[in-house]
């Protein structure tokens, strides 16, 4: 666990990072995130996540081929690695472990 | 796709970015743009600087191009300039010692005035909420025209103003009552005159004057007497004052209750003692309702942050400010008393300046100074550059980037300048007493308290940098190929014209300066020798007591005996600082609704013969009263005028209510400091009982014999006290105390501002001799007289002295003259200051350079030729 700390917001990237495969880059995900959860972030925040990430090992980039939309600038593409997977997946798997712990009473709120 | 981001902001972004980050980045920003600018352009725009701004973080920032700094600093490379840099300082002793004393100089000049502006502004800062202390002036309408008092009626009823917490009534004082004569145990015939203040119990809780032992709030009871600390040393030894009972006058008992901590010196109100109220009222035989009719000082203290104006405002509403005191035309102003120190001028009931000038005049020389040194420190630098230009050149060649001579000459400086920091503040600590006593002020300030130190670095950090920092960039731009062949190093044209720019600055600073003390020095003189009217020469002013008054008339006749004594006069104030203005004048004749503002004096015989007025009509005052009505008067020419009287003997006028007529006229005469208007005069006769003071005018040249004779009469008549007495020129003196401490400063500042000039044409002179030797020598060959050769080297400092002047002269005009507004009796500009100044300056620099250039016109020019 300790090794793949992450936090909330890297979290919410990395997995969208994950989603948009393969069209991941800055906008992208800013836009995605917006969409699906209702954060709007700046892209500046985006960006300093993903190199983040990036430092981190969990995701790795490559420069696209260039596009006309960017004034014919390249976008850098994200994709998840290996140990980015692994961090997921051990996030989600601690998420769950400690989500079915909770005694059944715990959550019964109907009858309070 | 014709809208495009704001281009600065791209700029922005491209210059700060990693390069390696700026594609994606940027386009990232770009793609957002061109989304919003679709529905929005100009939110989009708006979008883009935000985003642009927001990328600004330390990750994405591009590193400096690190090759100069890291690689070429290094220990060693340190090691090397601090040796290179103490070899130089040693192979040129009188240059470096110029460099240094010039600063140390000026340093010390500025510490020194930093100090006394750091006194001066702590004046009354020691009290809790400094800033909540209130003094109530009032302003009286007189002719249209505000007359400030720093007194208020002590009726003042403060209660209906929710923000006032206390008031107190303060009456102080430098005469009777509030100087009092105590006497030493045991000792029943010795007096000790010490001065203190009355007031009431709300004192304490206004101010903080803490009270070290006894009881802590004397003021509670009408019988208590409080003394400072060192007051209770001086009359009780190390003996417990506390208890002990004091006669105040020798007639009422009070007892010391508290001794308090002795009053800082930089607080307004300066006391020795205290005593209730209720004890003023005693000894001056008041009823209470006699004593609030009187003015006297009042300060508030606010429970909370009011603003002054406001608190002005609700002072000048109703029910504070009574029908009575409308009626009688006044108003109020709530003035915070940490301003009073430095602003207490007032004209025509508005604020206008007071010491503060002096303060701003203070700060002005201060920067001038430090920036005539800095300049100097610059110029000789830079003429110096030519001596070291090849070692530029060698460290250039062996690799040295410009980076790297800049650290090495900017450290030079920066030695050197620290160098004359230290002893500068090691000066300034030495001289400070040496300084206090000179100003007459005892400045409890130190260079090494509070924020002071702080911002002594940052000065040190500053002046090192000014001084530094133009010299390494013109030393560190030779080019080293021409430096080795020798050529640029006589031909560096744009800093031999910066030098003189320089020069020029630095003389327009120094002859400014020495101007303005010209001028300041032209009106003390002016204000000291002005004809007054009135004579301050020979005359002994005398405070008697009770008893002397009582005598009054063996002690006259008893001193007449003596041919050194001219007279004896008595009056209820003294004439050359007169305090008791009214507006209660009423003439017949007098135009409607106006006022005018009269002086008035008590006196006894023979006042106009010992001070040496001019009887013009009329006659003076005789034993017998002719007029058993009336009250006989005798006036100033000034009162006759302006009362409007074609005869003036006989005519009848009214003071308040009592009727008088005028029985003589004298001649006009100045009753106060020169900074205000004379005004005119009424003397009336004045019961001696109430005088509080006796003049004695005695012959010229006597004075030691005359003393000695009032002492021993006085002593016969009135053994118990020991006589308190004043010379008339003191007095005098005394009325221009800010005057003279600043003429005393300004003197030393000018002296220190024409040594550092000074040094700065010497250093230049001879920079400027040793570069032109060879042209010199030729010029001698072709037969050039000594004469001609020296006036080709004055020529140029002649044409900058000319160029100074020019540039001085209008700055300088405009401060005098509004410093000089200041007197209503003044100096009309005086224009040959300035031409002496001028001439002087040439004089002293031509002298200069003769003398320095002397060796190198004589010697032999083959030698100078010769050498390569």
């Amino acid at each position: 666990m300790k090794g793949y700390y992450l936090g909330e917001l890297e979290e919410l990237v990395l997995l969208t990072v994950g989603v948009l495969f393969p069209e991941a880059y800055g906008v992208s995900v800013m836009d995605e995130i917006d969409k699906q959860v209702g954060r709007s972030l700046n892209i500046s925040a985006v960006h300093s996540v993903l190199t983040r990430l990036e430092d981190k090992g969990f995701l790795k980039s490559k420069m696209s081929d260039p596009t006309e939309e960017r004034g014919g600038r390249r976008k850098r593409i994200f994709l998840i690695t290996a140990s980015g997977k692994r961090a997921i997946e051990e996030v989600n798997e601690i998420r769950n472990q400690l989500y079915n712990q909770i005694p059944k009473v715990a959550l019964q709120f109907k009858l309070a | 796709m014709n809208v495009k981001p704001p281009r600065w902001a791209n700029k922005f972004l491209q210059w700060y970015c990693r390069p390696e980050l700026l594609e994606e980045i940027q386009g990232d920003a770009y793609e957002l743009f061109e989304r919003t600018s679709k529905e929005n352009p100009r939110k989009a725009k708006r979008q883009f600087v935000w985003n642009v701004v927001r990328f600004f973080r330390l990750k994405n920032i591009r590193k400096p191009k690190s090759s100069l700094t890291n690689n070429t600093i290094t220990t060693a490379m340190l090691h090397n300039i601090f040796k290179v840099a103490i070899r130089h300082f040693f192979r040129q002793p009188a240059h470096s010692l110029l460099n240094v004393v010039g600063l140390t100089v000026s340093f010390v000049a500025a510490f020194l005035i930093f100090l006394w502006i750091m006194y001066e502004r702590s004046y009354d800062q020691f009290h809790e909420q400094p800033d909540q202390i209130y003094k109530v002036l009032s302003h009286v309408e007189a002719n249209g025209d505000l007359t400030t008092y720093d007194v208020a009626d002590s009726h003042l009823d403060v209660s209906s103003i929710p923000e006032v917490a206390k008031k107190a009534i303060v009456i102080n004082g430098t005469r009777w009552p509030n100087e009092l004569c105590f006497r030493p145990e045991g000792k029943s015939t010795e007096c000790i005159y010490i001065s203190g203040i009355y007031t009431e119990e709300s004192f304490h809780s206004i101010f903080n004057y803490p009270i070290i032992s006894g009881d802590p709030n004397p003021l509670g009871n009408p019988n208590n007497l409080a003394i400072s600390e060192k007051t209770a040393t001086l009359l009780y030894g190390t003996e417990n004052p506390i208890g002990k009972i004091v006669k105040i006058d020798d007639h009422f008992e009070v007892t010391i209750a508290s001794v308090f901590k002795d009053v800082p010196s930089n607080s307004t109100i300066q006391f020795d003692f205290l005593l209730p109220l209720d004890v003023f009222k005693k000894i001056r035989g008041l009823s209470d309702e006699l004593f609030y009719s009187n003015f006297l000082p009042v300060f508030l203290k606010t429970n909370s942050e009011i603003r002054g104006d406001l608190l002005t405002q609700k002072l000048n509403e109703s029910p504070v400010l009574t029908e009575r005191a409308k009626a009688d035309k006044i108003s109020y102003t709530a003035y915070p008393l940490t301003e009073w120190r430095l602003k207490s001028k007032f004209e025509n009931g508005k604020n206008a300046g007071g010491r503060i000038e002096y303060v701003k005049l203070f700060l002005v020389i201060a920067v001038l100074l430090i920036s005539m040194a800095i300049i100097n420190f610059v110029n000789l630098s830079t003429a110096r550059a030519s001596t070291r230009s090849k070692e530029i050149g060698i460290r250039k060649t062996t690799g040295a980037f410009r980076s790297g001579i800049i650290v090495q000459f900017i450290s030079e400086s920066f030695l050197v300048v620290v160098f004359a920091f230290i002893l500068a503040i090691g000066v300034t600590h030495l001289t400070l007493p040496l300084f206090s006593s000179l100003i007459g002020e005892s400045l409890n300030v130190s260079l090494f308290s509070g924020w002071v130190p702080l911002m002594l670095f940052a000065f040190l950090f500053l002046v090192s940098l000014a001084a530094g920092l133009y010299p390494a960039i013109i030393m560190s731009g030779y080019e080293p190929a021409k430096v080795l062949k020798g050529e640029l190093s006589t031909r560096n044209l744009g800093a031999q014209r910066m030098r003189k720019v320089l020069l020029v600055a630095q003389l327009s600073a120094s002859i400014g300066i020495i101007i303005f003390s010209g001028i300041l020095f032209q009106q003390l003189s002016f204000i000291t020798h002005k004809n007054l009217g009135i004579d301050r020469e020979n005359i002994l002013r005398i405070e008697p007591t009770y008893k002397l008054l009582k005598q009054y008339d063996a002690f006259k006749n008893e001193l007449l005996k003596h041919p050194q004594i001219k007279s004896v006069t008595a009056s209820n104030a003294n004439p050359l600082n007169l305090s008791g203005r009214t507006t209660g004048v009423k003439w017949q004749g007098m135009p409607e609704n106006s006022s005018a503002t009269f002086q008035i004096l008590g006196c006894n015989y023979e006042l106009p013969e010992t001070f040496g007025l001019k009887l013009l009509e009329g006659r003076l005052f005789t034993p017998q009263t002719l007029d058993t009505i009336n009250t006989e008067v005798i006036v100033s020419e000034e009162a006759v005028k302006l009362m409007g009287f074609k005869e003036p003997i006989g005519s009848m006028f009214s003071i308040g209510d009592a009727n008088c007529v005028i029985i003589g006229v004298v001649n006009d005469f100045h009753t106060e400091s020169l900074r205000n208007e004379k005004l005119p005069v009424v003397f009336y006769m004045h019961p001696i009982l109430n005088c509080s003071s006796l003049f004695v005018k005695y012959e010229q040249g006597a004075t030691k014999q005359s003393f000695e004779i009032i002492q021993s009469v006085y002593n016969k008549l009135e053994p118990a006290f020991t006589m308190k007495y004043s010379f008339q020129d003191e007095v005098f003196d005394t009325m221009y105390k800010t005057e003279i401490t600043a003429s005393r400063m300004v003197m030393l500042f000018t002296v220190i501002s024409i040594v550092i000039a000074i040094m700065g044409i010497v250093g230049l002179a001879t920079y400027n001799v040793i570069k032109r030797k060879k042209e010199i020598g030729i010029k001698r060959v072709f037969g050039a007289s000594i004469p001609n050769i020296f006036l080709m080297l004055s020529k140029e400092f002649v044409l900058i002295i000319v160029l100074s002047t020019l540039l001085a002269m209008p700055f300088t005009w405009y401060s005098a003259s509004q410093w000089l507004s200041g007197f209503i009796y003044r100096i009309d500009m005086p224009w040959w200051i300035f031409v002496s100044t001028f001439a002087v300056i040439c004089i002293l620099t031509i002298l200069i350079i003769c003398i320095q250039g002397f060796n190198t016109v004589k010697t032999n020019p083959t030698k100078t030729l010769r050498s390569e």
